[in-house]
């Protein structure tokens, strides 16, 4: 019997395992073979194109190469956006969750409201804000109601941007961010377990000091100095993810808010606990899970954005650019099916950084319970 | 320490009124055991007492102060919650910390105040772990911690014991008990198990549907019930309540039940012929040697119906005279169903309540 049970099993599962496997593995393995090698150019969409090995010299010059430039402000882009859409949506989604959790009148029918903006497809938003945040319209004019001087910030179209640091010294920067995080990491071990945190806080000093006295002799990535910052031209489309986003954590606190049973909410108010201090002592790191999910969701959105840059700055603009958009047009538009494949790679691990983590702790989660 | 009072306090939810109208004066160091039945709104008036839950009208005043305005966190009183509410994700230290934190004091001082409450409550070897990995009865300790460590006026108990199991809650009633007399905090304690009630209790109040019933200790309630309602409440198995007659004859009275007729010690007032209830309570019916102390015409013939021995008592569903009634025996009676046994009643402690009204009557 159990048998027999396990085959029916293997029959039912093998044609989704057969079709993932394939189609979602095998391409991504494809992609990878195909990044390694040099398919692009003027007989790319030959029926035999040529495929010669090419090692990493994609990836290479998608880094350090003079023409690589692009690639590099729209990864620094797409980090600035993540953080900001993080900060932004779970901020203000927290925020409105709060005020919802103390059950005003209408919490309904706001609950909706908030969330309604997630139903749009992008191509629809993205079409409202940018008719929103044109320049001599929208949200600038807001202010000649009130009888005000119109704002003149370009949401979309400026030029300048912020937050600057030379590519060249990326190996310094990684240095400087690795050692910031050994030193978080042992400051935070300090109170329970100074020995160990011991461990966390010696290195950490040492590749600060070595980044920092050394950094001169470290080797440049480029050989020329090559400036990015966060352009402030994104900021309108940062400003539009958060607005679609934000009712979406606010759905996802709301419920975990509501989970909380009173009598929690009731003992910390006894305990002589403010509004303010229920929040954060009891309510946030009870939904803990909560804040993980929404991290993980919003920055793979911000990492495949795609429709909505494309609906509000269009393809080219290299202001807004994002690695998505880049591969796009990289594969598509200049037929360098190689370089394409190498920008999906990237991405791919990027995103990988962020999920494999959650996917380790909540398998471990499950196998710790009977 | 402290006195509370509440002063008609009223309570609605909506258009429906729950507590209506509830008088009471807690003095120092009282351990008050507010009980009744389901639904009857004991866990309201403590909430109101606590703050949570706002008063409709009326007046609670903690030392003589009306704290209708005063925030919950601001009345000094604690509350041990009948789920612990602990927090899930603090270990036992922070869980009995977080007031004295929320206070603003200094971490020695929280240091020194939480061990001391980990040792009155046995809860040192287990301060480092959370609430999930602890047994109920250490959970249940832990809420204590909670509420003693900031030594507050007022202690609020909702039926604090009522989800460990009974050796458990035995035992825990018994710590809670030590801990009132060592702590002499005001407490005010609900539960709907009479035997807690009983034992803890300096005075007790019976909530029923939201009214007072009665206020008393323990020893009162059940001697001198005001209305057949706490008669029935207080005392398990519950008092036999049987409709009868009081016939007045040559200065002396008598109460008739069906075909049974006994001698009344000390008669209520009211009319010859009058019907009554009567309250004849399990344990002041006697057997064997309990029948030597009583004369022989408070003795009956009765037939067994059914008998239950629990160890050192028994109890005894019979019938005499065409009324059925429990009774609470001294030792191990066994009876046969349908045997005849020879029951004798101590009159001098029958109840009667008025049949319309069901107020006692002395
Ligand atoms: N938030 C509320 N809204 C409406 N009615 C309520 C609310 N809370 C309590 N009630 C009603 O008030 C009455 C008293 O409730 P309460 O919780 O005080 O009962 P209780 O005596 O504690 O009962 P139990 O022994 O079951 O805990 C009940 O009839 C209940 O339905
Ligand atoms: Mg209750």
């Amino acid at each position: 019997m159990r048998n027999q049970d396990r085959i029916k099993a293997v029959l039912t599962l093998s044609p989704s395992i057969i079709l993932i496997g394939l189609f979602v593995y095998g391409f991504i393995g494809n992609t990878f073979w195909i990044s390694l090698t040099d398919w692009g150019g003027v007989a790319a969409l030959a029926v035999n194109p040529v495929k010669n090995y090419a090692g990493f010299t994609n990836y290479i010059d998608l880094f350090t190469g003079f023409l690589g430039g692009g690639f590099r402000q729209d990864l620094v882009n797409a980090v600035y956006y993540s953080v900001m859409l993080l900060a932004g949506a779970i901020g203000v989604g927290m925020f409105l969750a709060v005020m919802l959790d103390s059950k005003p009148k209408g919490e309904a029918f706001f609950r909706t409201v908030f969330l309604y903006p997630m139903s749009l497809s992008f191509i629809v938003s993205g079409t409202i804000w940018r008719w929103m945040l044109s320049p001599q319209g929208g949200v600038n004019i807001l202010p000649e109601y009130a009888g005000l001087q119109p704002f003149t910030f370009r949401w979309l179209s400026s030029t300048g941007s912020i937050l600057e640091f030379n590519w060249q010294n990326l190996l310094e920067i990684a240095i400087y961010l690795v050692s910031a995080v050994l030193l978080i990491i042992g400051l935070r071990l300090f109170a329970k377990t100074p020995r160990q945190s011991l461990l966390w806080l010696i290195p950490g000093i040492a590749l600060g000091l070595f980044a920092w006295l050394g950094g001169e002799m470290l080797p440049k990535a480029l050989f020329m100095e090559e400036t990015h910052g966060f352009n402030k031209a994104t900021f309108g489309i940062i400003l539009a993810t958060i607005w679609q986003y934000s009712g979406y954590t606010m759905a996802l606190y709301l419920a975990g808010f509501t989970g909380i049973s009173q009598d929690l909410r009731d003992a910390a108010m006894l305990d002589g606990a403010t509004t303010a201090s229920y929040y954060r002592h009891i309510a946030l790191p009870m939904v803990k899970p909560i804040t993980i999910s929404a991290v993980i969701i919003l920055s793979h959105i911000s990492l495949k954005m795609f429709d909505l840059i494309f609906a509000m700055t269009g393809p080219d603009n290299g202001q807004t650019g994002h690695p998505a958009l880049n591969m796009y047009l990289t594969t598509f538009r200049a037929n360098d099916f190689a370089r394409g494949a190498a920008i999906a790679i990237i991405l791919f691990l990027i995103a990988g950084t962020f999920i494999i983590p959650y996917l380790v702790s909540s398998y471990r989660q499950r196998r710790g319970k009977p | 320490m402290a006195q509370v009072e509440l002063k008609k306090v009223i309570k609605r939810f909506g258009s429906t009124e729950v507590v209506h109208g509830v008088d009471l004066f807690i003095e120092d160091d009282e351990f008050i055991v507010l009980v009744g039945p389901s639904g009857c709104g004991k866990s309201t008036v403590l909430r109101m007492i606590a703050g949570l839950e706002s008063i409709s009208s009326g007046e609670i005043c903690i030392n003589g102060q009306s704290v209708n305005e005063v925030a919950p966190k601001d009345r000094n009183v604690a509350m041990v919650f009948q789920n612990y509410a602990l927090y899930p994700h603090m270990s036992v230290y922070e869980n009995i910390a977080f007031s004295l934190k929320m206070a603003k004091e200094s971490k020695s001082q929280i240091k020194d105040k939480v061990q001391q409450a980990a040792e009155i409550l046995e809860l040192t070897p287990y301060l480092q772990r959370k609430p999930a990995e602890l047994s109920g009865g250490q959970r249940q300790r832990v809420a204590m911690g909670r509420a003693i460590v900031r030594q507050p006026a007022v202690f609020l108990f909702d039926e604090p014991l009522s989800n460990l199991d009974a050796q458990l809650r035995t035992q825990m009633r018994m710590e809670l008990k030590k801990l009132h007399l060592k702590m002499k905090t005001t407490t005010i304690y609900v539960t709907h198990d009479q035997i807690e009630a009983m034992t803890l209790a300096d005075r007790i109040v019976i909530l029923k549907d939201g009214y007072i019933q009665q206020i008393g200790s323990p020893i009162e309630l059940f001697e001198r019930p005001v209305n057949r309602f706490v008669a029935r409440f207080i005392g398990n198995p519950p008092t036999n309540i049987i409709p009868a007659s009081l016939h007045k004859h040559d200065g002396r009275t008598s109460v008739r039940m069906g075909t049974l007729s006994l001698p009344v010690v000390s008669p209520p007032a009211g009319a010859d012929s009058q019907q009554v209830l009567v309250g004849i309570r399990p344990d002041i019916i006697k057997t064997g040697d309990g029948l030597h102390s009583l004369p022989d015409e408070w003795q009956v013939q009765a037939e067994v119906i059914v008998s239950e021995v629990l160890g050192g008592q028994s109890l005894l569903e019979f019938s005499a005279g065409g009324t059925t009634m429990i009774a609470e025996l001294e030792g191990r009676v066994q009876a046969r169903p349908g045997e005849m046994i020879t029951l004798g009643f101590d009159l001098s402690r029958l109840l009667f309540f008025d049949p319309r009204t069901e107020e006692a009557i002395y």
